[in-house]
Formats: structure tokens, sequence, C-alpha cells
């Protein structure tokens, strides 16, 4: 072996080690997807807005080990977000659930355009 | 007909209010507030090697997240000083570091801490939500209350921390 080829395999090596610490390897697509899903709808503590997925921060680099974690345990979606809320907090969500005071953010603008509509209906029968 | 019109008009406008105010409260309130919660269970060493004894953190106690690379942590680190030598109470938590590093970072700068559990890994700061260090928490009797995350000034301190520790102080009394 020439010390060009020790040095070219030994660069390999250390290439393989870097993205072994990136990469989440599944048993089933379905973790997969779970997980991917999971990070997108996760807030990024540390960021100002972006969820876990697109941020390398340390926090979040912790946040996607443990989600990776959680789910090869087998918990479900609710139980992980519930995890990642009750030490983050609600803002942690993206997708908070469509009940209680949430619902408000959800339903409150199709509300506000039907009764606009609705006024503007009346109005013009007067 | 006049009737008609006055609610038309009116209607919009209790909606508006009413939305905004929810909106507005749920803003103030629930999202910014820090929610108070028990302090998670840990079983990790202090600094010297020690198993850390929960019960000395009974009482009112400041928790400060620190690192011999973080650099406010330097920055907030007389301040933090001035607190201890007041009388408060402050632990620190020693946060992804080496335990040969954190001591000597102590021996160089001073120790305002009556003891720092050593957490090289994050695990009891992932559980308390640390999104990075500094960040102080304010612990009641295990009952983690309000937390500062950054640098610990002296504004922030007398506006998020001291009118909750007086008032727990009243509390215990």
């Amino acid at each position: 072996m020439s010390i060009q080829n020790f040095f070219l395999s030994l660069l390999l090596f250390v290439s393989f080690g870097l993205l072994g610490e990136f990469i989440y390897e599944f048993s089933d697509t379905t973790k997969e997807k779970r997980f991917y899903n999971l990070i997108s709808e996760v807030r990024c503590p540390k960021c100002t807005s972006g969820s876990i997925a697109s941020s390398d921060a340390p926090v979040s680099r912790d946040l996607k080990d443990r989600i990776y974690q959680l789910i090869r345990e087998g918990k479900s979606d609710q139980e992980i977000k519930s995890y990642v809320s009750d030490r983050f907090g609600a803002f942690s969500d993206y997708s908070p659930p469509k009940e209680g005071v949430h619902a408000l953010l959800w339903f409150a603008p199709s509300v506000f355009l039907w009764l606009l509509l609705l006024i503007f209906f009346m109005r013009r029968r007067f | 007909m006049n009737i008609a019109r006055f609610f038309l008009i009116l209607l919009p406008l209790v909606v508006i209010v009413f939305y905004g105010k929810v909106l507005f409260s749920v803003a103030d309130d629930d999202l910014n507030q820090f929610e108070s919660k028990p302090l998670p269970e840990f079983f990790l060493l202090n600094l010297e090697g020690n198993p850390v004894d929960v019960s000395n953190l009974a009482g009112i106690k400041l928790l400060n997240v620190w690192a011999s690379w973080c650099i406010t942590c330097l920055v907030e680190h007389p301040y933090l000083s001035e607190l201890s030598s007041k009388g408060f109470d402050v632990i620190g938590l020693n946060y992804k570091d080496s335990s040969d590093k954190a001591q000597n970072w102590l021996n160089k700068y001073g120790n305002p801490y009556q003891f720092s559990i050593y957490d090289p890994r994050g695990d009891l700061a992932f559980d308390l939500g640390v999104t990075g260090a500094p960040e102080t928490f304010l612990v009641v009797n295990s009952q983690v209350i309000e937390h500062i995350q950054g640098e610990l000034t002296k504004k922030k301190w007398e506006t998020i921390f001291l009118p909750r520790i007086l008032a727990a102080q009243g509390d215990l009394k």
C-alpha cells in the first residue's frame, strides 16, 4: 500500500465516522416517516423560528437523538410530543392540538370569514 | 331596521374584541410564562465525585447552568458571586463539560456555588428544558418555578426572580 492510498483510506474512515453521527437508521419505514414528521413539528428552542429538523443547534441535536430513541422504544407520537412539551413548554409544539383555546387559532379565521360574508349578504338585502 | 343595522356594526366589533382579548391573553400568560414543574429526578455526581443528595435542594435555591466553555457564564460570574455573598443559595449545574476543566475554571475565577452537579451529557439539563448555557432556575422546595435564559443581570434578577423569592420567603415562614 502506498502512502497516498493509506491516507486516502484513512480519509474514508474519518468521513464515515462523522456521517454516522447524523444518520438515523430505522428498522421500518413507518417509524422513519414518523421520525421526520415529528422533528418537523417540534420547534427548535434555541432558534427564532424553525423546527429542530432545520436546526443543528446542540439542543436540537439532543432533541432529535431523544426522539429517535423514544420512537425505537415504541412510544406514540402523542407520548413523544408531551415528553417534549413537558420539558420545553407547550410553545415547542408546532401543530398544537385542535381543542380548547388552540381551537380558536385554527377556526377563528374561517368563522370570521363566514360572519363577514353573512353580513355582506344581509346588507345587500336592506 | 335601525336595530338590524346596529347589530351589523356591533357584531363584528364584539367578535374582534373577544378574539383579540383571548389571543392576547394566551400570548402573554400561557406561552411566555414559564411552566412551573417539579425538579426532575436525577442520579448524578457533584464535581467532587460524590452522589448529589437531593435534600440539599430543599428551600429556596438558584440553579445556575454553567460550563467552562461558556463565555456568557464568565460574564455573569461576578454578579452570581455577589448574590452568593449576599446569602442567596446558588447551586451549579455543570453542563456538557469535563470535570477537570470545570474545576480549573472554579479555581481560576472563584466558586459562587454551594456545590455543582456534574452533568457531562446534559441529562438533567435536558429534563429541565435547558436550551444552552447560561440559564438559571429558581427552585423552591424542589419545585422549579421560574427561569432566566442567558445572562443573569441585575435587572432580570430584580424584575423576574426577586419578587418570586420574596413571596416564597413569606410562604415558607
